[in-house]
């Protein structure tokens, strides 16, 4: 059978991809794993109860007047219209027991007040720097979003000086209190790396984003986002495999030419989009170890990134009956990310910071009437999971969970004693629904040393093109782009030949 | 970016370097090719494939095959758990889940424990056409039927129903052998005494240990309690309920009636937990079923690009399929774990009440497949 586009993975990146090409007219095959379409962006059902594994904040969609950037793909692909999202007028609420409760809106003048009023004696900093965090993203937008035929130092100064810049850094230019520093930045957690490694360019942009674009929920939860992708592709004539794994590229005088599934069918094409993790697809699915090795090698520095610790919780009450009255809520242990990443490295769950959502406080179709649901969630690499023995496996995950619970049932009391449905999930989980080398949710770590300023997300393999988290920014948004650019490149090279 | 901005931004330099040095010392991906595969094999693998070790027959109608893996790895899993079983009997390739019925504790095997079911089909393969020595393909193991410490009680009332004891079976031994405190009532309602399964297991542990009880519930009659299983026997039994939890397990007609008796107990839904048990056989018969959809209306099915095919009324989708040679994967046959989620294209089914789907598949026509039963023709796709 020859397509010219074969997609590997259905994820947010594949998704979108393979809905682009389809609406384009190009013959594309998408190829899943997975018995449904998503990936991360999917659900599942305990009980009475359907819970939203992933979604969290979606960035980038703006006003209907006003729109973001992702907006503007969904509609290119034709999904905008199929799905109904809901604006959150808060971006979160921060809670370190005994020492700050704060909730920060969704606009710029609210965050600046709000902690003014918590932090009188910086309130000067404050303003500076969130009109240093505009100016700086304001040029970010001439530069690059409005395609400035000629960028140079004198025009963008900001960018040029802070673009590489670590985040905690440019704070500490601005701020003495570090429990100031830590209310700022709890974000760190959606890119997956503190303060001190993450560049400041990605904490300006969340921050930029989440004000000014909003943060927003998708009614039904990412499935009906991934589901919608799907439908949009079929509709344009898209085929599309499930329960179907790729194990091998098929690849001649470093040109693909189609893919093997693992019951031994060959599919030929003229390009193959993987939007499955770079090692999967440069590793596993390379039979040939030199080019592999060729392949893999701008990667050699980058290490695997974050996976997370969730529960996820049906509640028999309403939300508020335990105290959530926010949708995002940031409990940390200490005022100290820097302490908690490493936290991420271990199993115990007993002093880690985490984030309680609640999506019902949006979306109340979300679960049956009187009841929640609640998901809590930490950063945990793989790493020490996997050291795990099998036998201990569930005992560990009772364990941890119990422990972060009680965490939670500081700040929201009475909440285990309304929990009806619990599921548990931990790096391994991931790692066995996403195929990725630790559970990556997020693929490698996000250091600016390995974005896409350093490493192309094109492989020097003709016809093979990637997207997805593994291959450069992660969340909902990025990945999301990522794929209806690939598939746009795609586009253009077909035409040009 | 345009390169030449890349490098005037500050601090290029720095990045440069570390990129250098990390492509010296950085780590090599190609020593972890096929690596995650392989850990998972330690805890959710795909299928193992098991010999039967023995085989103990445990009533008249009921036989015990003990399952140890080929490879001599068996993942762990947690009392309460079932495997998939796949057979493939005359030509047609097709599942049936099973509890496990050892305790998690005893790692060199699992046991299942498998009752003839009237007009049964893989039942009756399983009791009388194995032996000792042949292999069994079977999934890992799944399912939430499982106590959680956190959120529920430890003391804990059982309530089974003929061959719905096996979960339980698992869950006391386990408290058994590993001495975890729990306090349990065991009501297992049956038809006669001849049919009780692991009956002594449970007298012996029951005489020994007193945080454990165990009544019978004989609908022939024999025992301390005759009949069905009410909510009175229920008080009798178990006294004050408000603190404990109910797990319950057994044939489609045990729930409706179980789930009446324990409404006049006042539970709350975190306090009771229900194990899946297939879908009904009854289908005709249960409400909202069509009524000019008799046992003998006959539906066309297209598998769209596959193959088109007649099924009677009254027949789960899944099944039709199988008998046509058209394999999904499957795993709890009970409309829960949605491993055989088809597109629905066109026509229409009946989903019997309890099937677990999530707003994206009943906005996109998804359906699962064992718990879907055609009453029009439909056009499907995998």
């Amino acid at each position: 059978m020859k397509y010219d586009v074969i997609v590997i993975g259905a994820g947010n990146a594949g998704l979108t991809a393979a809905a682009t090409l389809a609406k384009k007219g190009v013959k594309t095959l998408l190829i899943e794993k997975h018995n449904i379409p998503g990936g991360c962006a999917t659900s599942f059902c305990r009980g009475r109860f359907e819970f939203e594994v992933s979604l969290h904040q979606l960035s980038g969609m703006g006003t209907p007047e006003r729109p973001g950037p992702l907006r503007s793909i969904l509609d290119s692909v034709g999904v905008l219209d199929t799905l109904e999202f809901v604006q959150m007028d808060k971006l979160y609420r921060v809670v370190v027991p005994g020492l700050i409760d704060i909730t920060l809106p969704a606009d710029k003048e609210g965050i600046v007040t709000a902690l003014q009023a918590k932090f009188p004696e910086e309130k000067d900093a404050i303003k500076k720097f969130f009109d240093f965090v505009w100016q700086f993203f304001m040029e970010v937008i001439g530069a690059f979003y409005l395609n400035d035929p000629d960028i140079n130092q004198k025009k963008y100064p900001l960018y040029y000086k802070y673009a590489l810049k670590d985040t905690q850094s440019v704070l500490n230019e601005y701020f003495t209190n570090p429990m100031l520093k830590a209310v700022i930045t709890p974000y760190w957690t959606y890119m997956g790396l503190p303060p001190s490694k993450l560049c400041f360019s990605d904490m300006a942009a969340l921050l930029f984003s989440y004000a000014e674009f909003k943060p927003y929920h998708i009614k039904g939860g990412s499935q009906m986002l991934s589901n919608s992708l799907l439908e949009k592709f079929y509709s344009n004539g898209g085929e599309a495999l499930f329960n179907t794994e790729v194990q091998k590229l098929l690849v001649k005088n470093n040109s693909v030419y189609g893919v093997k599934t693992s019951d031994g069918t060959e599919f030929q094409s003229k390009y193959v989009l993987s939007n499955a993790s770079a090692i999967s697809t440069f590793v596993d699915m390379l039979d040939d170890d030199k080019v592999s090795g060729q392949v893999i090698e701008p990667y050699k520095g980058s290490s695997i990134g974050t996976s997370f610790f969730t529960i996820y919780c049906g509640l028999d009450c309403e939300y508020d009956k335990v105290g959530i009255n926010e949708e995002t809520n940031f409990i940390c242990n200490t005022a100290n990310p820097e302490y908690d990443y490493e936290l991420s490295k271990v199993v115990d769950t007993d002093q880690s910071s985490f984030i309680v959502t609640c999506y019902n406080v949006f979306d109340n179709a979300m679960v049956p009437e009187g009841t929640s649901q609640v998901v809590l969630v930490t950063m945990k690499y793989a790493d020490a999971w996997l050291k795990v023995p099998p036998a201990q496996y569930y005992d560990e995950k009772c364990r941890c969970a119990e422990a972060m619970l009680n965490n939670a049932e500081r700040v929201f009391p009475g909440l285990v004693s309304h929990i009806e449905e619990m599921e548990i999930a931990t790096p391994i989980t991931h790692m066995r629904y996403l195929n990725h080398p630790g559970g990556g949710a997020y693929g490698f770590d996000q250091y600016v040393k390995d974005s896409t300023l350093f490493i192309s997300p094109k492989p020097p393999i003709n016809g093979l093109y990637c997207a997805g988290s593994w291959y450069g920014s992660a969340g909902y948004q990025p990945t999301l782009t990522s794929g209806h650019s690939a598939a746009m490149a795609i586009v253009k090279d077909i035409r040009n030949k | 970016m345009n390169s030449e901005i890349l490098k005037q931004l500050d601090g290029y330099d720095n990045v440069i370097n570390e990129r250098e040095v990390l492509k010296r010392y950085g780590y090599d991906y190609r020593l972890d090719r096929g690596f995650v595969r392989k850990y998972l094999e330690r805890l959710h693998p795909r299928y193992i494939t098991t010999k039967i070790i023995d085989i103990i027959e445990e009533t008249p109608s009921t036989k015990t095959l003990r399952l140890d893996s080929v490879e001599k790895y068996l993942p762990p899993f947690q009392a309460g758990q079932y495997i998939s079983v796949n057979v493939d009997i005359d030509g047609i390739r097709t599942s049936r889940p099973y509890s496990i019925s050892s305790s998690p504790d005893e790692t060199a095997y699992y046991d299942i424990t498998i009752r003839r079911v009237e007009g049964g089909f893989v039942s009756h393969y399983l009791l009388d056409s194995t032996k000792i020595g042949n292999t069994l393909q079977i999934s890992s193991p799944a399912g939430n039927f499982i106590h959680n410490p956190i959120i529920h009680s430890n003391e804990l009332v059982f309530i089974a129903g003929g061959s719905g004891i096996t979960p339980f079976k698992s869950m006391i031994q386990h408290a058994v052998n590993t001495g975890i405190s729990r306090d349990i009532w065991l009501i297992y309602g049956n038809k006669n005494s001849e049919e009780l399964l692991f009956h002594d297991y449970f007298t012996i542990v029951a005489k020994k240990y007193p945080t454990i009880r165990y009544v019978q519930v004989l609908e022939e009659g024999g025992a301390s309690y005759n009949g069905y299983i009410t909510a009175k026997i229920i008080k009798e039994v178990v006294g004050d309920s408000s603190s404990k939890t109910f797990f319950v397990c057994g044939p489609q007609g045990l729930y409706k009636h179980i789930l009446n008796e324990l409404q006049t107990l006042q539970l709350k839904p975190r306090q009771i937990r229900m194990e899946m048990y297939g879908v009904p056989t009854d289908v005709f018969k249960q409400s909202g079923w069509p009524e000019d959809v008799t046992p003998d209306s006959k539906f066309k099915i297209t598998i769209k690009n596959k193959k088109e095919f007649t099924v009677a009324a009254g027949e789960p989708l899944l099944n039709s399929m199988e008998k046509n040679g058209v394999i999904v994967p499957s795993l709890c046959r009970s409309g829960e774990c949605s491993l055989c989620r088809v597109k629905l294209i066109s026509g229409k089914v009946y989903q019997p009440e309890g099937v677990k789907l999530r707003q994206a598949d009943r906005r996109f026509g998804y359906i699962h497949s064992c718990a879907a039963f055609p009453i029009t023709d439909c056009e499907i796709m995998l």
